[in-house]
């Protein structure tokens, strides 16, 4: 009982000292301290909010020069192709609500949606993109695919070694455009294609040295022959026609990363 | 009449064509003229000529759009240039990045085609007037450009994409060799005087619009039906077709070489080279990017010197801050001059220099400088740009990948090494020889080099050394019949890859270029490295240019070779004049493929295109 009552004496002794020593402070400085206090603590947790949030809603449109990017970004964000387009020299970016969604009623969240070009001097311009990427269409032609098969496999193997997408784990879909001809080769042809493809450049590839620059890692497990499943990232196969319209199967694709 | 005139964006989508005249183009003009010219950094040329076309474009760089015209090659339409100028002129002011057809710009452009063409009638009129007080002067010119002129000609053929241009990006025309008198220039500048002079299709005109263009411009023309012949300089004999406008003054211009930025940091250290490892397969460490605040400082002071106008430096700053001016050429021009310069220090061609120059020029014109940046570093940072796109190779130089796809062919992969004399091609040889072997690909070694004193011998030696098989047949024999049985040798003992050792030889000396032409018809090798050294300097156009044009003349069977990549070396005894790598690239188009930078087996490695660009812009 004593100990309590004393407490209870030391306590009142503490909150009048208390209260007399903030008395003296003049009333400008404390106002004034407290309005930092609450200022900071408020950008504080907003900034924790902030930076959790972020998540990307870039889509990367990559695949060789001709193989129908630019035709397949104005088919997503118009639905129409226009009237024609030629070799592109520099990236279209923009940020929109895919063109079919714009009958969807709600809330949708807008795609950052970037087609590089494919012509080879251009590479580097994809690396710039790269870190941004949530997700990656890499398009083929299916109608001249077998000449192109070779470009189209390094350039698909340099992508599947970048760092960022080996870190990040970002999801790869192969889309073979221009199925609305008759000779265009099947998805199925086209996925076992670029697999042999990558077999053998990992093969020549990893011969050449363990400290090679051109490439950061090396994909597939030893000693078996290489398919996608191996990817620690996901790698899909889809068909589509830029001409035509049929994206659908794109589409699903990159609402599937990309949440509303 | 015009065959089409597109306008599309830099992203690729058409905006526009004319429904009027919408012919269909005959293979895809407008695709190989953005691959082979546009981004091949050759846009400050004045045309590109196509199987029977003639394209001609300008940029609206603010916009991002491009306008082209085609037209027929044997035609020469005058009012193209004037045409593509107001057409730009007008687009721009009803150009909505978000609006995608554009129909009622038909209306506006018949106008306009109708006016342009009215225009040209005038100016051909008045010039009829003054046209034979240089009647006299012109013929004795005329006749022997017509001669020269007619001889070039028979080589175009139809269809194909004329040699003119492939020589776009293979012979970037001895631009060097030709020089123009400057009468020549003035004359030629009156556009009506040579299409009614020069009756024949077969004539060249003028360059083009030469107004509007500096008037040191050294851009090329493309067209036959446009392009002036220089009169022949005594010793060159010049060859033909495209031709060039070098025009003297420049000589005085380049003498001037003070190094601006005293400062040589260091761009990349590279692993000192083992006895095992071959440099090709090392990781190249190169220090963190520096920051480029410390070239900003310098630039002010380096652009102030040539300037020493205070009030040009002020306004331009302020300018920087306010950010709103287009730029102008007459505001690019000091930046460019010193890039070009600065360039030129570092061992760049000359012409190759100004070519780029006036390619990042055609980029800018117009464009908007954005806040708080300076001209000069907008300028940089467009150049730098240009310099990675030329650098980046343009198809892929896995060789390892080719020696398995010939392997899997069951037949051996042929290298064959040409350049001229006492450039490093044998010893470069024996180090890629090293670096395959250490790869555990079975190389073979053929020595066709039958002229040179001891280089049987030398080439022995490296083989006993490395232990792998070589096939001679000593000396004063035929190299061509050397390289066909070594490959039959190689295809019956099972090597992977062949190397084949030629003589080093001058670019000028006909009966060697022809033998050597012979050596790669008769045996199609799969790979023609050119090796060059890093020291050479103006030098690396010619050489390149002329054995291109050496193999493309010769080739008997209609699937020509030229030179398919590059072999630089020495580049370890220059420090950082790497100039020569750009040159040889840009005026090739042929990726480099190794770089020697030693004189022992393991000093072979790739070429860095980001420390390269670094070095040159320092």
């Amino acid at each position: 009982m004593e100990n309590l009552e004393d407490l209870k004496m030391m306590a009142e002794q503490w909150s009048n000292q208390g209260i007399e020593y903030l008395q003296k402070i003049p009333q400008d400085q404390l106002y004034a301290a407290v309005g930092v206090l609450l200022f900071t603590t408020v950008l504080l947790l907003l900034s924790i909010r902030l930076v959790r949030r972020t998540k990307s809603n870039t889509v990367l449109l990559s695949g060789l020069s001709g193989s129908g990017k630019t035709v397949l970004f104005y088919q997503l964000r118009d639905g129409s192709s226009h009237q024609g387009t030629v070799t592109s020299m520099e990236p279209n970016e923009g940020t929109f609500v895919l063109h079919s969604e714009n009958a969807k009623k709600g809330k949708v969240k807008p795609v950052h949606l970037v087609d590089v070009p494919g012509h080879s001097r251009l590479r580097p311009k994809l690396e710039e993109f790269l870190p941004q990427a949530a997700a990656i269409v890499f398009v083929v032609d299916a109608l001249e695919f077998l000449p192109n098969c070779r470009a189209a496999s390094e350039y698909l193997y340099d992508i599947l070694t970048n760092a960022n997408v080996v870190k990040k784990k970002i999801p790869v879909l192969l889309c073979c455009n221009k199925t609305d001809k008759l000779t265009a080769h099947t998805k199925e042809f086209i996925r076992k294609q670029m697999e042999k493809e990558i077999e053998k450049l990992r093969a020549s590839r990893s011969a050449v040295s363990t400290a090679d620059i051109a490439n950061d890692y090396t994909i597939g497990i030893e000693g078996e022959v290489f398919s996608f499943s191996h990817c620690c990232n996901k790698v899909t196969v889809a068909e589509a026609s830029g001409l035509n319209g049929e994206t659908v199967q794109v589409q699903d694709f990159i609402r599937e990363y990309i949440k509303p | 009449m015009l065959e089409q005139l597109l306008i599309f964006t830099r992203g690729g989508l058409i905006l526009w064509t004319c429904k009027e005249i919408g012919n269909a183009l005959k293979g895809s003009p407008i695709d190989t003229l953005i691959r082979s010219c546009l981004l091949e950094e050759r846009s400050g040329e004045v045309s590109f000529n196509y199987g029977a076309y003639t394209l001609k474009w300008t940029f609206h760089n603010e916009l991002g759009l491009v306008f082209v015209a085609v037209y027929q090659k044997i035609l020469q339409l005058l009012y193209v240039d004037d045409l593509l100028s107001i057409v730009k002129q007008s687009f721009s002011e009803m150009y909505d990045p978000k609006r995608m057809r554009y129909d009622d710009f038909e209306e506006t452009f018949r106008q306009l085609s109708v006016e342009a063409e009215a225009r040209a009638e005038e100016m051909k009129r008045t010039k009829q007037v003054a046209k034979p007080l240089n009647g006299v002067k012109k013929q004795g010119q005329v006749s022997k450009e017509e001669t020269k002129k007619s001889n070039g000609e028979k080589k175009d053929d139809g269809d194909k994409v004329s040699v003119l241009s492939n020589g776009n990006h293979k012979m970037e025309d001895d631009v060097a060799n030709g020089k123009e008198n400057s009468a020549d220039n003035n004359n030629n500048n009156s556009v009506g005087v040579d299409v009614s002079k020069l009756a024949k299709l077969r004539s060249k005109g003028v360059r083009g619009r030469g107004g509007l263009r500096k008037a040191d411009s050294l851009g090329s023309n493309k067209g036959s039906s446009k392009v002036v012949e220089p009169p022949k300089k005594a010793t060159k004999k010049n060859r033909v077709w495209d031709d060039a406008a070098a025009a003297p003054k420049q000589e005085e211009e380049k003498l001037d070489f003070t190094d601006e930025n005293g400062d040589n940091g260091h761009v990349d250290v590279v692993a000192a080279a083992d006895q095992g490892e071959s440099m090709m397969d090392k990781e190249e460490v190169f220090s963190s990017d520096s920051e480029s605040e410390d070239d900003d400082d310098d630039e002010p002071r380096s652009d102030e010197k040539p300037e020493a106008k205070k009030k040009g430096w002020f306004s331009s700053v302020f300018q920087s801050i306010t950010g709103k001016a287009n730029l102008e050429r007459t505001d690019l021009e000091p930046a460019l001059k010193a890039l070009k310069e600065r360039l030129m220090t570092k061992n760049v061609a000359e012409e190759i220099a100004e070519k780029l120059c006036e390619s990042v020029e055609a980029s800018l014109e117009g464009k908007k400088l954005a806040s708080f940046t300076r001209i000069s570093s907008t300028v940089q940072g467009a150049m730098e740009d240009a310099l990675i796109r030329i650098l980046t190779p343009r198809r892929s130089i896995d060789i390892m990948r080719d020696v398995h796809a010939a392997k899997e062919q069951r037949r051996p992969y042929v290298v064959v090494f040409v350049g001229v004399n006492g450039v490093g091609k044998s010893t470069n040889l024996a180090k890629v020889a090293y670096w395959l072997q250490q790869h555990k690909v079975s190389v073979m070694m053929a020595a066709c080099d039958t002229f040179r004193s001891g280089a049987v011998e030398q080439l022995r030696t490296h083989a006993r050394r490395l232990q792998i098989p070589i096939f001679e047949k000593g000396y004063e024999k035929d190299p061509a019949v050397v390289a066909k049985e070594a490959i039959q040798e190689a295809t019956r003992n099972g090597s992977d890859v062949v190397l084949v050792d030629t003589a080093g030889r001058m670019q000028d000396n006909e009966p060697l270029m022809r033998a050597l032409s012979k050596l790669i018809n008769l045996n199609k090798p799969d790979l023609v490295l050119f090796v060059g050294e890093a020291l050479v300097g103006n030098d690396a156009v010619d050489q390149l240019s002329k054995f291109n044009q050496k193999l493309s003349d010769l080739s008997t069977s209609g699937n020509t070779r030229l030179i398919d990549g590059i072999l630089l070396t020495k580049f370890d005894t220059i420090d950082d004049k790497v100039g020569a790598a750009l040159s040889m690239v840009y005026i090739s188009g042929a990726p480099v493929m190794f770089v020697g930078c030693g004189q022992s087996y393991t000093d072979l490695k790739k070429l860095n295109v980001k420390a390269i660009v670094k070095t040159l812009l320092k």
